[in-house]
């Protein structure tokens, strides 16, 4: 993996750690570092650890074995309080006895900063997330959205150097949500902060990121910035995990010197892979996303083809489906941008379906990833 | 009336009617018998504050209030600042349940055979005398421990602690682990965010058990009877007194009286402290959020 590859030491270092809870091995052999003013994303499915990665960082959880560097300086004994980190709490854990107001100000009054100043930074963070008139209401009276602006607010009032978000946008609704994305990319913008962000929703993964760690059973699969992770996953579950792909199964074979070959059910696919990860003989997959793929005329140099007939079309607005079947018996699907008066195939046509070779990534069957 | 008041209405009605029945018919007896007057052996009803006057120039009466009150105060200080860790225990850090259910277990054992263990340990040739004169630090047996307040505080407390526990951890288990760690994060350590965050949330709770104790302690007639001595005697037994052997009813009922309005004090007067200091937030809590659909 080649991450923290900046010339400045990394804000947060991962080395080697692992988590156990009793017997169940929680996280395995985390590598990872964070740069300075970085937003990066631990994005997998539920269970995977990402939590407890979170937990570890703000010093809720130790590493069984393993070390974790905030600012170079080994952190294993220093405490949740001590940690130059702020955290929102997956159901946002805002304090039910006191109001917004008095919410927000609790870190900096437990710092003891004076009175008026305290005022004038709560109020000015309340400005920002947009509950200044508001600030009298105690939590219980706030909607779901508000709670989340508030722990959003009580945490970067305390102007921490990395700021850890546990699924933050989980409760709120569609629009809510692509509102906040926003809001919260601009604050980070504003404040400099290091944002390490869990979720397990892959839009907002791509939305927000600078780089995205994906991670399944306790394990780094890939960590890489989201273009990338989305156009090159390199394991079949990163591929499968982001967004909609299609897959064609075969089995590799040598074609020539340094040449490899796909055989699958619709013919061989020459394979123009620069990753080590596939070799000879193995079972293998190629990936391809539904909207690389067109109904133009395939150049043999620069494209790979197959010949289908659709079996469904549904249309979206702006975009169009196609579902269709090779005529090798592979079910996949392509996405069509809509050109108002373009003709384009219907259900039961036969079409031939192309692809360009640098669109799609040859990927080893077997689970073990890079 | 909502559909869901009146059903709210008609689950209350049988414990409502049992208190009416059962508590406030007897207690608005009770405070009418403490105006009335008591000739020869017989109650005559009356209209006077003779039964209260005599209470509060009594020196005996004043004398066991005082010692109700200060044993009261200190068992319920004691036995609060027990059970707090043992909750927070409890609540946030035992994995297991097992010793929750041996605290209940302790209610097993009755509340005499209890009184009688104490007046064992504390006894001239009790353990605690025993050990003493073992290690040397008195050359004769103590006979103060037993038959005096002290006696008294300890008993109660070993007793009343298992309701205070249980009191502390259901006002505790409100309050999610997750608040606590958010204290933290923002920079308070664990005993600040005991402060700063459990106890104003379990405020009514650690009020309640403190004030419960306080009551049981302070309206105990038993336990001081048996290793109170006269130093250890308390109001409960006074005014269990006047019931039972003198038959002067209403002055017991006004004692009665006067106890509850000491409690009523007591009970202002924590809760100014409370407010003072920070512990129970000032304003109200407001109801929990409604949940979202
Ligand atoms: N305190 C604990 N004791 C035992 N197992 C735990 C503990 N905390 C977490 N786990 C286990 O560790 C694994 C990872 O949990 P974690 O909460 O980190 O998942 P997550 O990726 O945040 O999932 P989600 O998306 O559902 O929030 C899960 O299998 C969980 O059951
Ligand atoms: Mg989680």
């Amino acid at each position: 993996m080649n991450n923290g590859t900046s010339a400045e030491a990394p804000l947060i270092e991962l080395s080697n750690g692992q988590k156990q809870f009793g017997l169940f091995q929680a996280l395995t052999n985390i590598n990872l570092a964070i740069n300075e003013g970085e937003i990066v994303t631990l994005l997998g499915p539920s269970g995977c650890g990402k939590t407890t990665l979170m937990r570890i960082i703000a010093g809720f959880e130790t590493l069984t074995s393993g070390t974790l560097k905030i600012d170079g300086k080994d952190v294993a004994s220093l405490p949740p309080e001590k940690r130059p980190v702020n955290m929102v709490f997956q159901r946002y854990a805002l304090f039910p006895h006191l109001d917004v107001f008095d919410n927000v100000a609790y870190g900096l009054k437990v710092k003891g900063v004076e009175k008026e100043e305290r005022r004038r930074r709560v109020q000015a963070m309340l400005r920002t997330v947009q509950m200044e008139s508001l600030s009298h209401r105690f939590i219980g009276e706030l909607s779901g959205g508000q709670c989340q602006r508030v722990a959003l607010a009580r945490a970067l009032v305390n102007g921490p150097r990395v700021l850890l978000l546990d699924e933050p946008l989980a409760a709120l609704d569609l629009k809510i949500r692509q509102h906040m994305l926003g809001e919260m990319k601009r604050i980070q913008l504003e404040t400099g902060a290091t944002f390490v962000y869990v979720t397990h929703d892959q839009d907002e993964a791509m939305i927000l990121s600078d780089r995205v760690v994906l991670i399944d059973h306790g394990q780094i699969v890939q960590v890489d910035r989201p273009q990338d992770m989305y156009f090159r996953p390199r394991s079949l579950f990163a591929a499968k995990f982001l967004g909609e792909t299609n897959l064609f199964e075969g089995k590799l074979t040598v074609s020539g010197i340094g040449q490899l070959s796909l055989e699958t059910q619709d013919g061989p696919f020459e394979v123009v892979s620069n990753d080590a990860a596939v070799s000879g003989n193995d079972a293998a997959v190629m990936s391809v996303r539904p909207e690389a793929m067109s109904f133009r005329q395939s150049n043999a140099q620069l494209d790979y083809a197959v010949d289908a007939e659709i079996a469904d079309v549904i249309f979206s607005g702006s975009r169009s489906f196609f579902h269709l079947v090779s005529l090798g018996g592979q079910k996949f699907r392509v996405q069509v941008q809509n050109m108002p008066g373009a003709a384009l195939p219907v259900a039961g046509d036969k079409v031939h379906v192309s692809w360009r070779k640098d669109s799609a990534t040859v990927l080893p069957l077997s689970r073990i990833s890079s | 009336m909502t559909p869901s008041q009146r059903t709210g209405g008609i689950l209350a009605a049988p414990a409502a009617t049992y208190m009416l029945l059962f508590f406030v018919v007897p207690a608005i007896l009770l405070f009418s018998y403490s105006f009335w007057i008591s000739s020869g052996f017989r109650i005559v009803p009356d209209f006077v504050l003779t039964n209260y006057i005599s209470a509060i120039r009594s020196p005996l009466f004043l004398r066991v209030t005082y010692n109700a009150i200060v044993i009261g105060l200190v068992t319920a200080s004691v036995t609060l600042c027990l059970s707090i860790p043992v909750g927070y225990y409890l609540t946030y850090v035992a994995r297991s349940k097992i010793i929750f259910y041996l605290i209940l277990v302790t209610w097993f054992s009755s509340y005499l055979v209890r009184i009688y263990a104490w007046r064992t340990l504390l006894g001239t040739n009790g353990l605690l005398n025993a050990v003493l004169l073992q290690l040397g630090i008195v050359d004769t047996p103590v006979q103060a421990f037993l038959f005096s307040p002290f006696a008294v505080a300890i008993t109660l407390t070993h007793i009343y602690l298992p309701f205070a526990i249980l009191m502390v951890v259901s006002a505790m288990s409100e309050i999610k682990a997750e608040l606590i760690e958010a204290s933290r994060d923002l920079g308070t350590s664990a005993l600040g965010a005991f402060f700063r965050v459990v106890a104003p949330n379990a405020a009514q709770g650690l009020i309640g058990a403190f004030m419960l104790t306080f009551i049981l302690v302070a309206g105990d007639y038993v336990t001081p009877q048996m290793v109170g001595g006269s130093s250890g005697q308390t109001t409960g037994l006074l005014i269990a007194d006047q019931f039972r052997k003198t038959g002067n009813w209403p002055l017991g009922a006004a004692q009665a009286f006067l106890m509850f309005l000491v409690s009523l004090v007591i009970y202002a007067l924590v809760l100014a402290l409370g407010r003072l200091t920070g512990l129970i937030p000032a304003r109200r809590k407001t109801k929990p959020a409604r949940e979202v659909a």
